[in-house]
């Protein structure tokens, strides 16, 4: 009678956060084709500036200002809110990994307004672009990196706030904190896309 | 290392944190038929039509997919058919040249986003969970989004083109002829949502191989011993994740210029025509590694199996497969040398252009070598592999002519082009692909295909192809342009077009072998068995078809060959729950456990966001508008699904009496011989 070697997997468990969940894969493959997205976006930003002697074009109106800058106002606060909203971030992860409930709740809920302000900054820092979408090849693609990193704004904010729901409707469970860890990193990656795009759609113009 | 040294650490169970013990045949025997019902009814299949929108099997999607992919191939294979019947002969009326612009540019469009990308994927899918020892892949919801959006995107090109609104401005749609000036009307948007369409899923599909292939390998499949048709669709996907995004942009801008005004590539507001091309084609050379690099992962174990051998140059093989992936994004320029492209950065996108057939002339020899002295075993699979080296090599031989500057100048959008490219992508891919089909027939069904219609199947195919694009070389440097509708008889192209013509209808004879082939092995062919060609992979070890599950006890993989390595006292995983779905979650690297990760089962929620995602880019061609209703409906359909049959684990795992779950520490292990 012959024996085999057994591999008991009974005891081990169902999640794990980071690199052991293939959730967490999952997520960042999502975000390393969103970041090639972006890469390409912005190298269309710079393609496209070749075009022109100044950037952005100056306005063909008399009374209009000579150099159309985007203003900073908007930009500037949103830039300040993402930042400051990766701490509560970093506290929900904390938590989450730590499971303390009461912590991640409060944190979830600050986020989520975080980023429903992040949301109210951004429909004003289209105006704030001189020209609109259908103005000249400039407008265009400002607004499209605008739109797609909002189009980020509003798939985080409705994930983070489904698992704030979650977690005060049902139940605390491994499987949604794993879920918030991973959301926590898709926080800090938007944040970080939007410090680059802060500084090329705000700043390159100011250049020269 | 001694050979016995090698073989102790061969024979070493890797556990993780999971413990170990020992079972006799008798006590496991016993054992998997108390559990087997259980199984069965746990991973048992949605039926009829409900069963059909839910079902989450990735055999059942990737089956689908290859199904529906091979439709398309068809229906691209006809539209060449009435492009050979109209060129036969000069000033011909067969087509009218709106028609034929139509033509032309759905068969492209079919041909590569429609059958050879998706195809490509529907063999991971299928066959990555298989050999790496998986009850499923990492994401079975995603994966039926995934089909769901290919298909609708799909139906969506052929509607518009049964509905005389096909796309006619050539497969990559140069800007500014697919620009608002020069195509009115909305077959051009049909093209560019088409791609997005296709582009969702692609990206999907890779997103699935890659989180399987890295975090469900059976224990011991460390990364050394990843089977080379798995190795080739990680290098595959990820080509996918940084290419694809490319082209959506690509066509978003088109679309977006057409509809709304923008003016990406207008040039009159300071937008660029040629940033289309790079756009397209930073994506578009890429795409040609994507459809033939997955081809490469069917060559291999072909060979292993019909050569009855080890591969020769493991090593090599793998590290050509990576830097062929990288360099693949060196070369996209070499489409664009008719352009204005400093010469200096065109003589580096020729330098890139050569360097590529280094790593494929490495993964030649290696087969070469594999096969050299072997006694070998020329079944059907093997004869297209063979016929794969006579044709990809010449192929790769015109793409190192077109890689000189001066010489693509000279040929630039003759029909000189269009041979190579059919050269590289039916030799590279198609054929290997054909290969596959043969290979692989007995493990979908259970049955064999025939061998004596496989050997008919292939030289018509081989004859037929030779006929119609080998003298398409000497077509385009006599001067024939590609994508005219006719030319005059003073030309002399009428002899050289005619052969192609009949060589185009030998091709489809070949075809319509396979298909009467495959129909009648349905239902008369042999019965295969497991292992009907003494293969070494673990697809081979399950039943054919595979049971719903896949693998009773996940495996535990003893070598680079896990079936010619098992020792009769292989070890086996045990502990996985039989009443509910769940796979083994390993470790990137060593292949150790780590989870027994639950696997989602049939859902209605995946449909409802492909649908949502149809209404958002079907309403798109029309109204922008659509994008709001889309993003609230997809938001609704995403919504049910997150809260859709709610702890179903948890509720399962206090039926099955579960404890509590601990938290596994990190365990530092030795590097292993392969």
């Amino acid at each position: 009678m012959s024996t085999r070697a057994v591999i008991d997997i009974t005891e081990l468990p169902h999640h794990q956060f980071d690199t052991y969940d293939p959730v967490w894969w999952g997520n960042n493959l999502l975000l390393a084709i969103e970041t090639s997205m972006f890469a390409i976006l912005i190298a269309t930003y710079f393609y496209l500036r070749q075009n022109f002697a100044l950037w952005p074009p100056p306005v063909a109106e008399l009374t209009a200002t000579l150099k159309p800058l985007p203003l900073l106002t908007y930009g500037t606060l949103n830039t300040l809110l993402l930042v400051l909203s990766c701490g509560p971030m970093i506290l929900t992860d904390r938590a989450a990994r730590q499971g303390s409930r009461g912590v991640c709740q409060i944190g979830l809920v600050i986020c989520v307004l975080c980023g429903l302000g992040a949301i109210v900054l951004r429909s004003f820092e289209f105006s704030a672009v001189y020209f609109r979408w259908d103005s000249n090849a400039y407008g265009s693609v400002v607004w499209f990196m605008l739109g797609m990193h909002l189009l980020h704004l509003l798939v985080l904010t409705t994930e983070s706030l489904l698992l704030t729901i979650w977690i005060f409707a049902r139940e605390f469970d491994m499987k949604h904190r794993v879920d918030i860890v991973t959301v926590a990193v898709y926080w800090y990656w938007v944040t970080a896309i939007w410090i680059l795009l802060y500084a090329i759609i705000y700043y390159v113009p100011r250049l020269g | 290392m001694s050979h016995e040294k090698a073989q102790k650490t061969q024979n070493e169970v890797p556990t993780g944190n999971a413990s170990k013990s020992s079972i006799t045949d008798e006590e496991l025997a016993e054992a998997m038929r108390s559990e087997r019902e259980e199984l069965e009814e746990t991973w048992a299949r949605p039926s009829g039509v409900w069963g059909w929108f839910t079902d989450t099997d990735h055999k059942a999607i990737a089956k689908r997919y290859i199904v529906t992919a091979f439709v398309f191939f068809l229906l691209g294979g006809i539209e060449a058919a009435l492009m050979r019947i109209q060129l036969a002969f000069p000033e011909s009326h067969f087509l009218n040249p709106d028609r034929y612009n139509q033509i032309f540019t759905t068969h492209g469009t079919t041909m590569m986003f429609l059958f050879a990308v998706p195809i490509m994927t529907a063999f991971g899918i299928y066959f990555v969970p298989l050999m790496v020892g998986a009850r499923d892949v990492a994401f079975p919801r995603m994966n039926v989004y995934g089909y769901f959006v290919y298909l609708i995107g799909g139906l969506l090109l052929y509607a518009g083109f049964f509905l005389n609104t096909g796309p006619d401005a050539g497969w990559f749609a140069y800007v500014p002829l697919s620009g608002p000036a020069y195509s009115p009307g909305k077959r051009v948007d049909i093209w560019a949502q088409m791609i997005t369409f296709t582009e969702i899923s692609a990206l999907v599909g890779a997103v699935i191989v890659i989180g399987t292939a890295f975090k469900m390998r059976a224990p011991g499949m460390s990364i050394n011993r990843i089977p080379l048709f798995v190795w080739a669709q990680i290098v595959t996907a990820f080509m996918i994740i940084f290419a694809m995004p490319a082209v959506m942009l690509a066509s978003s801008f088109l679309a977006s210029d057409r509809l709304i005004d923008t003016h990406f590539f207008n040039p009159a507001e300071g937008g660029d025509a040629i940033l289309y091309q790079h756009l397209f084609w930073f994506f578009g050379h890429p795409e040609v590694y994507i459809i033939f690099i997955p081809a490469l992962g069917f060559i291999s174990p072909i060979i292993i199996t019909f050569a009855r051998r080890k591969i020769f140059g493991y090593v090599p093989l793998v590290l050509s497969l990576i830097s062929t992936g990288f360099i693949g994004f060196g070369l996209w320029v070499h489409h664009m040398f008719a352009t204005p492209i400093p010469q200096m950065g065109e003589s580096f996108f020729t330098a890139a252009s050569m360097m590529i057939a280094i790593p494929s002339g490495v993964q030649i020899f290696c087969w070469i070598a594999t096969l050299w002295g072997s006694k070998l075993n020329i079944k059907t699979p093997l004869l297209f592999v063979l016929g794969f080296f006579a044709i990809f090599v010449l192929g790769g031989l015109t793409g190192v002519m077109l890689a000189s500057v001066p010489l693509n100048l000279q040929i630039h959008d003759t029909f000189f082009v269009v041979a190579h490219l059919h050269y590289v992508l039916i030799g590279g891919s198609v054929f290997p692909l054909f290969g596959a089909f043969y290979y692989w027939f007995p493990k979908w069904t259970g049955r064999m295909l025939s061998e004596r219609a496989g050997h008919l199947n292939f030289w018509l195919m081989f004859i037929g192809f030779t006929l119609v694009f080998f003298p398409m070389h000497q077509l385009g440097l006599n001067g024939m342009p590609r994508r005219v509708y006719t030319y005059l008889p003073e030309t002399g192209w009428g002899t050289l077009n005619l052969i192609a013509s009949i060589g185009a209808f030998v091709l489809a004879a070949g075809v319509l072998v396979f298909i009467v082939n495959a129909v009648w092995a349905l239902r008369a062919g042999v019965v295969a068995g497991d292992n009907p060609w003494g293969a070494d992979s673990l697809e081979w070890s399950i039943p054919s078809p595979p049971p719903n599950y896949n693998f009773h006890n996940i495996p535990v993989v003893q070598g680079r060959y896990p079936i010619w390595q098992a020792t009769a006292d292989a070890p086996i995983v045990r502990g996985l729950n039989t009443k509910k779905r769940e796979t083994l979650v390993t470790s990137v690297m060593d292949a150790q456990p780590e989870l027994r990760f639950d696997i989602p089962g049939p859902s209605i929620w995946p449909l409802m966001v492909a649908l949502a995602t149809a209404v958002t880019f079907i309403a798109g061609i029309f109204t922008p508008w659509a994008f709001l209703v889309g993003a609230i409906l997809a938001g609704i359909t995403l919504t049910c699904w997150f809260f859709a049959d709610p702890n179903y684990e948890n509720k399962s795992a206090r039926e099955t009496g579960e404890k509590s779950e601990k938290v596994a520490p990190r365990v530092e292990l030795q590097p292993k011989e392969v």
